[in-house]
């Protein structure tokens, strides 16, 4: 059941995006309720089924590779819903709803078998460095796709091609702002989800040395970015660079880590 | 009958349309002038400078030659050789493609909405049910078409093209600052564009300072000389370029210095001179997103090939509603035939019963009781399925024909004639008849 409800949701999130390309194929404006209303369904279903997991088991939602991955993915549906409502726009959503139903494929594919959990004061630890990491990652993701887009639009502009990318696009000021608070907020998040994980390591005497190295590694990403923008005043191209391609690199890292899951320690 | 009479920018040269052209009041007094002399029910006229059309609902004597005489009056020649003629469907068609901006010279602008409504609006005192519902139901079917198509989206001239591109770079154009290179027609025609979108006009520069000065205070900018405006470069976020210089001015050397002290907030060039005032290499520049006239004609093109696409679409949603609103006419004309066809049946009934009763003086007040009672009956149980058929025929659209076969059929005609139905045109009988000289 809690398969199904995940793959509804994950047909919900490439419906949105489908919905959100049709400028492509029509001299159309994509339309906003739709595209909204299809990803907020996404979101509501998904998180229904993540609700129907923990009440099954009676565990904490975020323990577990498959239940973490696809946590991640819906907490980044739901900052693209609400940034689309914020924003107004919805062209964000050909590059992000994708991104969301990535991890919930991988999760569906893993399976949803609970981790062992520490409980008390040790659960709850663990629990909020787990829900701040991965609203870090979610809001990183976001700025990472604004970015994309803002570097997808700055070509059409500047090679003067007036095509229906051109006009799917939001505005330029547009996609950047969208990039500035994704990227700040993401970096508040994660400064606190690495604070917790670490203090948690040295507390519980856990060190989980390839966990660690990629929490440190999205956060040194998403802090260039966020640290950048505010302090030195980075912005549109250079912002738009930085953030997709130190989050895809992030995500590189971690496929590689897992991959190198036997040899360099167990990776959640 | 509901009809159109009209010169456009299809069928009359400007000259003639000029000559047409009528203020609100003349519009009111010719057709108070109709109405008085011509019978002609209710009137709405619409003159912009495209078009002067007189939508009439006609009363028993044809209008068509009363409105030419006027606008031939008008013109002092014959005004029929430049316009047209449309009736019932092919006039509501017509004025909702209007209202859409579908038949402006333009496609898809946006202005004439607002003219539809005011000549409306100036007119209401000689309009009444039909031609009120027309032009209410031709202002909502401009706005369906609006935002259900996109016949009237994207620039369709070179100023909203430049607005359109800045846009794409800044999103809002509020608080924009923006230079002036030029101080000529051109530049003040775009520059009033860019302020309308709340751009703010920082510098306008002119070889010749007093030019300058006369732009800039027009629209609340600095004056300055060419050769001191480029240390102000740093600080506007759009460059409008629109000098006679005979070679470029803005080149990348210029360009450069400004853009080291930018940071990375993007500049928009948009030279519109000819021949061009910035040389290529300064849109290679990083941050800098340069258009000159050829891009923003490509920017025009492009619309309105996209609002030619949607043709198709907006007509189908036009042809949609003036079904709609024809049904409505049809409910119109069959309210009257029905209230006519119950009177006509009850006095049948009434003078029926009386003659019977006459003829059985000895019956009992219950016995009359029980006549009447049956009588009454029986015309009820007899009328109750036309009626039901009548008003669901005038609801789906087979009204028109099936009211006109009842009016026949019991000879509702010459009795003491139409009531209600005066309002309604006499439309839908047989093929609308269009008589289009244009």
């Amino acid at each position: 059941m809690i398969a199904i409800a995940h793959f509804a949701a994950i047909t919900l999130y490439l419906a949105a995006a489908a919905l959100a390309a049709t400028p492509l194929a029509r001299p159309m404006n994509a339309p906003y309720r739709g595209v909204v209303g299809v990803l907020a369904a996404g979101v509501a279903v998904h998180a229904a089924s993540l609700a129907m997991f923990a009440r099954a088991g009676g565990h904490v939602i975020i323990s577990g590779l498959g239940p973490s991955l696809s946590l991640a993915g819906l907490l980044l549906a739901l900052t693209l819903v609400v940034v689309e409502l914020i924003a107004r726009e919805v062209s964000l959503t050909l590059v992000a709803a994708p991104l969301a139903a990535l991890p919930t494929i991988f999760a569906n594919i893993v399976g949803f078998t609970p981790a062992r959990e520490p409980s008390g004061v040790q659960g709850a630890w663990l629990a909020a460095h787990i829900a701040l990491s991965f609203i870090g990652i979610a809001a990183f993701g976001t700025a990472a796709a604004a970015g994309l887009v803002y570097l997808v639009e700055r070509r059409q502009l500047k090679t003067r091609r007036f095509g229906a990318l051109f006009r799917l696009f939001p505005p330029l000021a547009t996609l950047d702002r969208v990039n500035h608070v994704a990227a700040v907020a993401g970096w508040l998040a994660l400064t606190f989800g690495v604070v917790l994980a670490v203090s948690y390591a040295f507390e519980y005497h856990q060190m989980q040395v390839a966990q660690l190295a990629w929490g440190v590694a999205a956060w040194v990403g998403v802090s260039t970015v966020a640290l950048g923008r505010v302090t030195r005043g980075w912005q549109a191209r250079r912002a738009a660079i930085l953030s997709s391609v130190s989050f895809a690199a992030v995500v590189l890292l971690y496929v590689a880590l897992r991959v190198a899951g036997p040899v360099v320690g167990r990776f959640h | 009958m509901l009809t159109l009479v009209g010169v456009s920018h299809r069928t009359a040269s400007l000259d003639v349309r000029d000559r047409l052209t009528f203020r609100p009041a003349e519009a009111v007094r010719a057709l108070e002038l109709l109405r008085d002399r011509h019978g002609v029910r209710e009137g709405v006229m619409l003159s912009t400078c495209n078009r002067t059309e007189v939508y009439v609902v006609e009363g028993e004597a044809d209008a068509v030659p009363a409105v030419w005489a006027q606008l031939s009056e008008r013109l002092g020649q014959d005004a029929s050789a430049f316009g047209y003629v449309r009736r019932d469907r092919e006039a509501a068609t017509h004025l909702f493609r209007v209202a859409s901006g579908l038949d402006s010279l333009v496609l898809g602008e946006a202005q004439i909405h607002g003219q539809v409504r005011d000549a409306w609006e100036a007119c209401r005192a000689q309009s009444s049910a039909v031609l009120n519902r027309l032009f209410q139901t031709s202002l909502l079917v401009a706005g369906r078409v609006r935002s259900e198509t996109v016949v009237g989206h994207g620039a369709a001239s070179v100023s909203s093209a430049a607005v359109q591109l800045a846009k794409q770079i800044f999103g809002s154009l509020r608080g924009i600052r923006a230079m002036v290179f030029g101080a000529g027609e051109m530049a003040d025609l775009a520059l009033e564009c860019l302020v309308a979108e709340g751009v703010q006009a920082s510098v306008v520069a002119n070889r010749t300072y007093d030019r300058a000065v006369e732009l800039a205070a027009r629209h609340g900018g600095r004056a300055m000389t060419l050769d001191d405006a480029w240390t102000e470069l740093a600080q506007v976020d759009l460059l409008l370029s629109s000098t006679a210089a005979p070679q470029p001015i803005v080149t990348a050397d210029r360009v450069r210095p400004a853009l080291a002290r930018r940071g990375d907030r993007p500049l928009c060039v948009l030279d519109i001179a000819v021949p061009r005032d910035v040389e290529p290499a300064v849109g290679r520049l990083d941050n800098v997103f340069l258009y000159d006239l050829d891009d923003l004609q490509r920017v025009v093109s492009a619309n309105i090939e996209r609002r030619k696409a949607e043709l198709p679409r907006a007509e189908a949603l036009i042809a949609d509603e003036v079904e709609r609103f024809w049904q409505w006419i049809a409910g119109l004309e069959a309210v009257p035939v029905l209230t006519e066809f119950r009177a006509r049946m009850e006095a049948v009934r009434d003078a029926e019963v009386a003659d019977a009763l006459r003829r059985m003086p000895d019956l009992t007040a219950e016995q009359r009781a029980a006549v009447e009672r049956l009588a009454r009956s029986l015309t009820n149980k007899f009328m109750h399925e036309p009626s039901v058929r009548l008003r669901a025929a005038a609801a789906n659209g087979r009204g028109l024909g099936i009211v006109d076969a009842v009016r026949y059929l019991f000879a509702l005609d010459q009795g003491a004639g139409r009531t209600a139905g005066a309002a309604a045109p006499e439309a839908g009988r047989g093929e609308p008849r269009t008589d289009d000289r244009g």
